[in-house]
């Protein structure tokens, strides 16, 4: 009752400003929904998209974050779709993982074309190490020793089975021609949490995003055998080598971004694709992203639209080829 | 002594009007939310997080306002607890057993000054450990694999038979019940749902803060209603009595309090247990060792000092493995970490050499944030027993809303709300069949890790059992589990003096 | 009797649970421990647990009498009414009639009831959304 009463005045708003203005959206109290508990990642990205937009004066108003938990994100999903779905005033904030568990139906009844997508912040590129004391220094040599007797070589990531985490190391195994079904990937709570078994011995291998790596590869406890990006990262992370250089076909960004309620009108719509563009070029943002280890990918409106149907269509396929989904 | 000089350092980048009055403000704010049901430490320092990229705050002084509430929210739990039973977040859970006993005789005031003196002394001396022992306690963290981890959560598990002597099998039923909730959900180990019956809602599980929430402060509303009329009667009879601990009853805490201290810190440092069990394995394990003439429960000062000491010290504790791995050993922890990456500071194992102002400005803080602490929650003790004047017909409603509140304005779901009635529900029945609540909550807080780790161990032995002893840490877990719990309850009750005595001896180095 | 009952639908309550998760899908993994071997070993725990109230039942507790257990039975109407019409009517006026209700059931007269009905939701507001910044439910009016 509420949504519609509120979505009727907001319509009644639009119209005048429509006559009134020129025929741009203009956003009113805008809204970023973050579709999980306070601190977390998503929880990140609504807050600090949201100040910047606001330092930089995109929007005259502060935007208010909501926190909607649940379902991985599912719940937040569910809730656009069947209430806020003309709301031209709301993002969401998502990432690789909202598209893997859209892609593996986690979501039910949801698809990605029930909303529209609007563009990326930043992404984190995933990384496979192995501890400093191991014989293993490249990745052809740890698939090969996968390849030999998977069960010698466990490897810790921080997402559940099915997860990102595990699937890039799946994808790089099947570029190897190993059987997927037979690598021993081992779940832990977080990419720290899998770290530290790394450490400890407890583990051969670890599969997350490099920004978790990196302090305990400047202390010379592990090392990085393979950056899943397409090339080398800028700055000081240039020393790593990625997977396509060693010959094996990977790329695993976790990226983050944002997509909006389905019948947002197309204006709102430019209008959100061209704010988070811009939050992305601003001077602003730049030190956000090296503040958080966020590296260079900025897709926006259709590009990314399409990117994330050719990330799902393959995590589609990878999850129904390991018997994930059927 | 070199830390004892970064330490000095620290205390220059800490020492100033600012940072002092955002430690005192943090301190506040902490210790009001840890005190209101259902937001605890890791929410109230999520939920200020805002506040502090509002004010535009730098690394140092924004860590400090959120370690501030961080040790304000662990001193804030206990006041719901000691006062209305109903614990403010799941830290301050074993409080309850013996504060609110003791709230009952008049000593309301005496439970909460001297639960302060115990948290203070647990957090102080944590400090100290973490100024000192942090690298060498780091390699002890990394020697827990998923073999130990599950010696460590059934070691937890077997000390419920002493907390809960009343009815074992009731303490067994509740523990089975708590640990079959935290099984709802996707299973991580294996990517498939259990139990969700296809509702998205309870696909990432049921927060345990709903079950504490439900089960104490809802149950407790539903008690008031019952006992309308008589109901008045229960809460006028609560004198308040002093405000202060008697000397002699700190002196007699003494011994409960350092062993809770080195056991909460002990259990702080490693990732995966944290807080909670920290809490709980202090007081069980101070029970085995010091309830000769069966006082705990009914309100032994003993039973407030000992958790009390020991989730403080587990707070500090958990510190190690955030600073020193850049791994959160607990749900506040890692919201500490998030924030401390958004500031462009990694921790990990060279934090302490490339950002040495922001940790040791950190540590020094933390000592100030203590102190401070004490020094506002003594005087305010004679404020917080103010609220059992409040009759119960205007306290209940605001207790019941703000749980309402406290959960809502998390998650943001209603479903939320909908389980939080039914756990309410449910306690209410527990309570009156005498089954005990501690149990659940920790089935739902520890049960979902204690399966992880048990089938992360198994996979990664490829099927070997054996693994679960492969170890000579593990085996003593299992020792001190089996010999000091579990052989006590088979072997009956005539024996048991005899045994506690044994364990006390095994209890000063459990490892 | 009450003891007995318990135990039943613990054994009920053990019974569904441990046919639930026989029909978990097992992972596509093959994995030494599976998602079902865990829920088995607590529902065995819950069912034996169940057995002994049943053999050796304690006293009758204390039920509440007619009154009181219609109490209880309004007072979780109101609050499932509560979570049912929160994020309609907004937090504001939906917490100020949950907790006068509430307030008058525990014996407030209704008047009075009222007035602190709306003094606890205002006070909530202002700690919470105002203060703490945490996002209630807005209703038609915004609050």
């Amino acid at each position: 009752m509420r949504k519609i009463l509120s979505g009727s005045v907001a319509t009644l708003f639009a119209a005048f400003a429509l006559t009134g203005s020129a025929l741009a959206f203009e956003p009113g109290n805008t809204e970023c929904i973050a579709p999980a508990n306070p601190g977390g990642g998503w929880d990140f990205t609504c807050r600090q998209v949201g100040k910047t937009l606001y330092d930089i004066k995109v929007i005259s108003n502060p935007m208010q974050v909501v926190n909607k938990a649940g379902g991985g994100g599912g719940v937040a999903f569910a809730e656009v779709v069947s209430k806020r779905n003309e709301d031209n005033n709301l993002i969401v904030a998502a990432s690789s993982a909202t598209a893997t568990r859209l892609a593996q139906g986690a979501y039910p009844g949801a698809s990605m074309d029930q909303v529209r997508w609007i563009g990326t912040v930043g992404a984190d590129y995933g990384v496979i190490a192995v501890s400093k004391d191991s014989p293993i220094n490249t990745l052809p040599e740890l698939l090969d020793q996968i390849k030999a007797d998977p069960a010698s070589v466990p490897v810790a990531g921080g997402s559940a089975v099915g997860g990102w985490d595990h699937l890039k190391v799946l994808i790089a195994a099947q570029k190897a021609d190993i059987d997927v079904k037979k690598v021993k990937y081992v779940a832990f709570d977080g990419g720290g949490e899998a770290v530290t078994q790394l450490l400890g011995g407890h583990v051969k291998a670890f599969s997350g995003d490099i920004s978790e790596a990196k302090g305990f590869v400047d202390s010379g406890d592990i090392k990085i055998i393979a950056v899943l990006a397409p090339e080398r990262l800028p700055g000081e992370f240039d020393q790593f080598p990625t997977a396509r250089e060693q010959g094996v076909d990977v790329v695993g960004a976790n990226w983050r971004g944002f997509y909006a309620p389905g019948d947002m009108s197309d204006d709102a719509y430019d209008f959100w694709t061209g704010a988070i563009k811009t939050v992305y070029d601003s001077d602003e943002w730049k030190q956000v992203m090296t503040q958080n280890g966020l590296m260079p990918l900025s897709l926006s409106g259709e590009e990314f639209q399409t990117f994330v149907s050719e990330h799902i269509g393959q995590v589609e396929t990878l999850s129904k080829e390991i018997g994930l989904i059927k | 002594m070199e830390a004892l000089s970064s330490l000095a350092d620290g205390f220059t980048v800490a020492l100033t009007l600012q940072n002092l009055f955002l430690a005192l403000l943090g301190c506040f704010l902490g210790t009001i939310i840890g005190a209101l049901p259902g937001l605890g430490p890791s929410n109230g320092v999520a939920i200020l997080i805002p506040l502090a990229f509002t004010l535009g705050l730098p690394a140092t002084p924004a860590l400090i306002l959120l370690t501030s509430v961080y040790y304000g929210a662990m001193y804030g739990g206990r006041i719901s607890s000691i006062l209305l039973n109903i614990p403010g977040d799941e830290p301050a859970l074993m409080t309850t057993l013996d504060g609110y006993p003791m709230a009952k005789k008049g000593q309301a005031g005496e439970a909460l000054a001297l639960s302060g003196i115990a948290s203070f002394i647990g957090a102080f001396f944590a400090t100290w450990g973490l100024v000192f022992l942090a690298p060498l306690l780091v390699s002890v963290a990394l020697l827990f694999g998923p073999a130990e981890y599950f010696a460590l959560f059934t070691l937890a598990f077997c000390t419920l038979g002493g907390v809960a002597s009343r009815n074992q099998a009731k303490a067994a039923v509740a523990a089975a019940l708590g640990i079959g909730i935290s099984t709802i959900g996707v299973d991580a180990m294996a990517g498939v749902d259990r139990f969700t019956f296809g509702n998205v809602h309870l696909f990432s599980g049921i927060d345990f803060l709903i079950a504490i929430v439900g089960l104490f402060a809802i149950s407790e509303v539903f008690l008031f209603l019952e006992h309308r009329g008589q109901g008045e009667a229960s809460n006028a009879n609560m004198k308040l009595g002093r405000v202060t601990a008697p000397l002699s009853m700190i002196k007699a805490c003494l011994g409960a309090m350092s062993r809770s201290t080195v056991l909460g810190f002990l259990a702080g440092v490693l990732p995966g247990a944290g807080a909670s069990l920290g809490s709980f394995i202090s007081y069980s394990i101070e029970k085995r060792v010091s309830d000769g003439q069966k006082t705990f429960g009914k309100g032994d000062p003993r039973g407030v000092a000992a958790p009390e000491a020991g989730n403080n010290a587990a707070a500090g504790g958990a510190l190690v493995p955030m600073l020193a791995l850049g791994v959160p050993g607990s749900g506040t922890t890692a919201v500490l970490l998030a924030m401390l990456l958004a500031l462009n500071i990694t921790p990990g194992p060279l934090l302490f050499q490339q950002n040495p102002d922001v940790v040791w400005g950190l540590i020094a803080a933390l000592f100030i944030g203590n102190i401070m602490l004490l020094a506002m929650n003594i005087p305010l003790v004679s404020l917080f027993v103010r609220v059992l004047l409040i009759p119960p017909r205007y306290l209940m409603p605001a207790v019941a809303m703000i749980s309402f509140v406290g959960i809502y304005g998390i998650s943001g779901s209603t479903f939320d709300l909908y389980l939080l009635v039914g756990f309410g529900v449910a306690g209410y029945i527990l309570r009156k069949l005498d089954v005990p609540l501690v149990p659940v909550i920790l089935g739902t807080l520890l049960g979902g890790e204690m399966e992880k780790s048990l089938r992360r161990a198994v996979q990664i032995s490829d099927g070997d059992w054996s693994v679960l002893l492969g170890s000579p840490l593990a085996v003593g877990l299992w020792a001190f589990a089996i010999l000091g719990f579990i052989a006590p309850l088979i072997v009956g009750r005539y024996l048991r003096p005899k045994i506690a005595d044994s364990t006390a001896a095994e209890g000063a180095d459990p490892d | 009797m009450s003891d007995r009952i318990f135990g039943v639908v613990c054994l009920l309550l053990a019974g569904f649970y441990i046919y639930s998760a026989s029909t978990i899908e097992l992972g596509f993994i093959e994995t030494p421990v599976g998602p079902r071997a865990f829920p088995y070993i607590i529902g065995t725990l819950l069912a034996l647990g169940g057995l002994y109230p049943i053999l050796v039942p304690d006293e009758r507790p204390d039920w509440p009498d007619m009154r009181g257990m219609i109490e209880i039975v309004f007072a979780v109407a109101v609050l499932i009414a509560y979570a049912f019409l929160l994020e309609d009517v907004g937090f504001v006026i939906a917490t100020a009639f949950a907790a006068a209700l509430l307030g008058w059931r525990l014996g407030t007269p209704p008047l009075r009831a009222a007035v602190s009905g709306v003094l606890i939701s205002v006070g909530i507001y202002v700690i919470f959304h105002l203060i703490l910044g945490l996002s209630l439910a807005r209703g038609p009016w915004g609050f």
